[in-house]
């Protein structure tokens, strides 16, 4: 067999590489041992993770990296590629040696990983360089794509591409074994029909055939150029895009066979009900009250036990130790053990809660089921005419709201991110699931978790009405943006990434809310420090004759209507406006000031439902339900006000304010006012 | 002319077909070949992605990635050895 005379010698970018051994081509050339000037140069190219590298590898044994890393390929490197070929892929008519010893030296460059030959990065673009913007006579002789059997639709756009440039070409299919896994067949011959150049099926990190490849190459050198694939007399990109995707299209169709009825994955099955238009948000919801509901029982026991740890051996412990160094009865004893101890030890009860919580949810997410939620979620925003876009933020807000404040940035226009910020605070954050676990347990008991799902119902709710109203009025004429979600299959939740995403969690709720109830147990300690008439002394004064007491006496009958117009109520909810981790802290502040001989576990329970069930005139739980309302609906912390000043502008952030203020109120007043009714 | 697969496919997500399985379906498109077409026109620029991620950053809630690109949840460390996650696909705004 004759082979054409190389064309290229000198591609300009191996000028540098070391000069090789001289060629022997057939079995009929020199004898010389190595690939020369005048040995045809073969290019392997193909997308980044189609085993390209590896391939090069198995057929120079050069010690190049090798990795699945996108882009590892980002130099061109160089080998000798002694190949044999099988005795039966030799064609030489002529050919008098031993067919065994039948050999094909080439010089083989491995160029960088390339999508296409539209370059988006230096790497595509040294490709497209050396494949087709040099002229011709600097060329490889040959091309060898490298094409992923798994992903063949991905790897044939550079195949397209390529066959229209009229290169020399042959395709070398890899990751057959991936492709046979997912029930996918390739049918080489007629694969290699449809594209109009060779296709070898190859395995390199088995070494299986590279013999194939080698006589195949052979038989290619030996050939002229494929006659470029026409293409549309056209300028435009999506239009000659379409086409190569056609042709792409026919090329998978031809060339592949996967069973008549596409092998329904377990992951496909469940997806069926868990993204179903009405059972997808019912499951939703029945996952979310599983959440609380494991939440509430299983953290209950601890969370008592660290109730007992703080307010028994805790708190006299450092009481005796004030004492001991003579600060005993003074303002630093209030401090220390009605301030810090009584507030920071009443978060810290909550760790477990916490805990678990995030544990439930890492697992969900790493299972892939909250990117189901998201289908249902996003579903449901559009079909009431919101944005679906701005579910995203929307999720995010019930973790912390002011990341979802940022997150509305993705949003595309102004009005959306606007209304979208708006919203977010309905959304139940994390800091607001402390405060409605406590409530819960004290006022619903064994039903606590059920009433924090409830919480979570009726912020949905809100998000969803507040939303209708706002475009209804404010934007009637904003469009909706299109999306699409990549789910990505079920797998079994990792325990190494399900603890540290937990872990990670928890830390940041414990570092922010730590600072902020230090800062705030200080701030409300010297308020009910300093007394409002003369003649008493700071932070001996009754904390209803402080400054603290006689401010939220002022503010409570506001909230009469709604059933907890107690001042000591009141001013949780003014704490509450500063960070809603802050409301338990100074609840437990306040009633271990005022009585600081009632630090019993479950003591701070007790006097919170005394408060209610005065407050409400007997009607305590529909009074807690309606402060919960309230608690959910109202602004929810001073950094959600900054972030959304920052992205929305003061004007529509004091709009908010008072949006939440008396959207909160309205609510609280009527759960108050219709559930008095019946409780 | 009847339109090519990525026309297809771009009308789908403009119609907010929300999964690449069900676009697939209502293409008469193979779903490998869906896959590539909206890889291709993420790639082409006219399909935008986002990694989506549910919980809010440990290191403060103004690194959400959501909020900057390229830092918060998504930042590198924090996805270290993660497996893919839900990606946000949305149509982007081309300027012609």
């Amino acid at each position: 067999m004759a082979l054409t005379e190389p064309q290229s010698r000198n591609l300009n970018l191996l000028a540098s590489s070391p000069q090789l051994p001289s060629v022997k081509a057939c079995c009929h050339t020199t004898t010389d041992a190595g690939a020369g000037p005048e040995a045809p140069v073969v290019a392997l190219v193909g997308a980044p993770n189609t085993g390209k590298s590896t391939l090069f590898n198995a057929l120079t044994g050069a010690r190049v990296t090798m990795g699945n890393w996108p882009g590892t390929t980002v130099e061109v490197s160089r080998g000798v590629w002694k190949a044999t070929r099988s005795a039966a892929s030799c064609t030489c008519a002529e050919c008098t040696c031993d067919p065994d010893e039948k050999r094909l030296e080439l010089t083989l460059i491995d160029l960088p990983g390339a999508y296409s030959l539209d370059p988006h990065s230096p790497d595509e673009d040294l490709t497209r360089e050396l494949l087709v913007g040099v002229p011709v006579a600097e060329r490889p002789d040959l091309c060898v794509v490298a094409c992923d059997a798994s992903r063949l639709a991905n790897s044939l756009y550079l195949v397209a591409q390529l066959r229209e440039q009229g290169v020399a070409m042959l395709v070398a299919l890899t990751m057959l074994d991936v492709a046979a896994k997912r029930g996918v067949q390739i049918d080489t011959v007629a694969l290699s029909a449809a594209l109009g150049c060779p296709v070898i099926g190859i395995d390199p990190r088995r070494r299986a055939g590279l013999e194939a490849l080698a006589g195949a190459v052979g038989e290619a050198l030996g050939e002229a150029a494929p006659t470029p694939r026409r293409r549309p007399d056209t300028s435009d990109e999506l239009e000659l895009d379409d086409d190569r995707f056609g042709w792409i299209a026919a090329a998978v169709e031809a060339g592949t066979s996967a069973p008549s009825e596409q092998p329904r994955t377990w992951s496909d099955r469940v997806d069926r009900w868990v993204t179903a238009p009405v059972l997808g948000p019912l499951i939703f919801l029945g996952v979310m009250w599983m959440v609380f509901q494991i939440t509430t029982v299983v953290a209950a026991p601890l969370q008592d036990l660290l109730d007992g740890l703080f307010t028994g051996p805790v708190s006299a412990g450092a009481t005796w130790l004030l004492g001991a160094i003579g600060l005993g009865g003074t303002w630093v004893e209030g401090l220390v053990v009605d301030g810090l101890i009584a507030g920071v030890g009443m978060l810290l009860t909550f760790v477990p809660l916490m805990t678990l919580m995030f544990v439930l949810l890492a697992l969900l997410e790493d299972s892939g089921y909250l990117a189901r939620a998201a289908v249902v979620a996003d579903r449901l925003m559009r079909s009431i005419g919101l944005p679906g876009r701005a579910f995203l933020p929307l999720i995010v807000g019930f973790g912390c709201n002011v990341p979802a404040i940022s997150a509305t940035r993705i949003l595309p226009g102004a009005r959306q991110r606007v209304l979208t910020a708006l919203l977010v605070p309905f959304t139940s954050c994390t800091a607001r699931l402390t405060v409605f676990v406590m409530l819960g347990t004290i006022f619903f008991g064994e039903y606590a978790g059920t009433a924090v799902f409830v919480m979570y119902v009726i912020s949905i709710h809100l998000v969803v009405l507040a939303g209708l109203v706002l475009r209804r009025t404010l934007w009637r004429t904003m469009g909706t943006e299109p999306l699409i979600i990549d789910l990505p299959a079920y797998q079994r939740p990792t325990l190494r990434l399900t603890a540290s995403v937990a872990w990670l969690r928890l830390k940041g709720f414990l570092q922010t809310a730590s600072g902020i109830i230090v800062a705030t147990v200080a701030a409300v300690w010297l308020l009910q420090s300093i007394p409002v008439q003369a003649g008493e002394a700071f932070g001996e004064v009754p904390v209803q004759d402080s400054v603290y007491g006689v401010a939220a006496q002022a503010v409570a009958p506001v909230f009469a209507p709604a059933g907890f117009g107690s001042w000591e109520t009141a001013s949780t909810l003014a704490v509450g406006f500063v960070a809603k981790e802050a409301v338990i802290s100074s609840w437990a502040q306040t009633y271990a000031v005022a009585d600081p001989d009632g630090g019993a576990p479950g003591a701070l329970g007790t006097a919170v439902l005394n408060s209610f069930t005065e407050s409400s005139g007997g009607h305590p739980v529909p009074a807690a339900l309606a402060f919960m309302v309230f608690l959910l609906a109202y602004t929810p912390c001073v950094a959600t006000v900054a972030a959304q000043w920052r992205e929305i502008g003061p004007r529509w952030t004091l709009f908010g304010i008072g949006m939440q203020l008396v959207t909160a109120w309205v609510l609280a007043v009527a759960v108050f006012q219709v559930g008095r009714l019946f409780w | 002319m009847s339109a090519g697969p990525l026309s297809l496919v771009l009308a789908e997500v403009e119609a907010g077909t929300p999964t690449l399985t069900q676009m697939a379906r209502n293409c008469g498109l193979d779903e490998e070949v869906v896959r590539a077409a909206v890889e291709h026109l993420v790639r082409a620029g006219r399909i935008e992605t986002r990694e989506l991620s549910v919980g809010c950053p440990p290191s403060g809630c103004g690194g959400c990635p959501l909020a900057a690109e390229g830092e918060g949840c998504g930042r590198p460390d924090v996805l270290q050895g993660r497996r893919p996650g839900l990606v946000l696909l949305s149509l982007a705004r081309r300027v012609a």
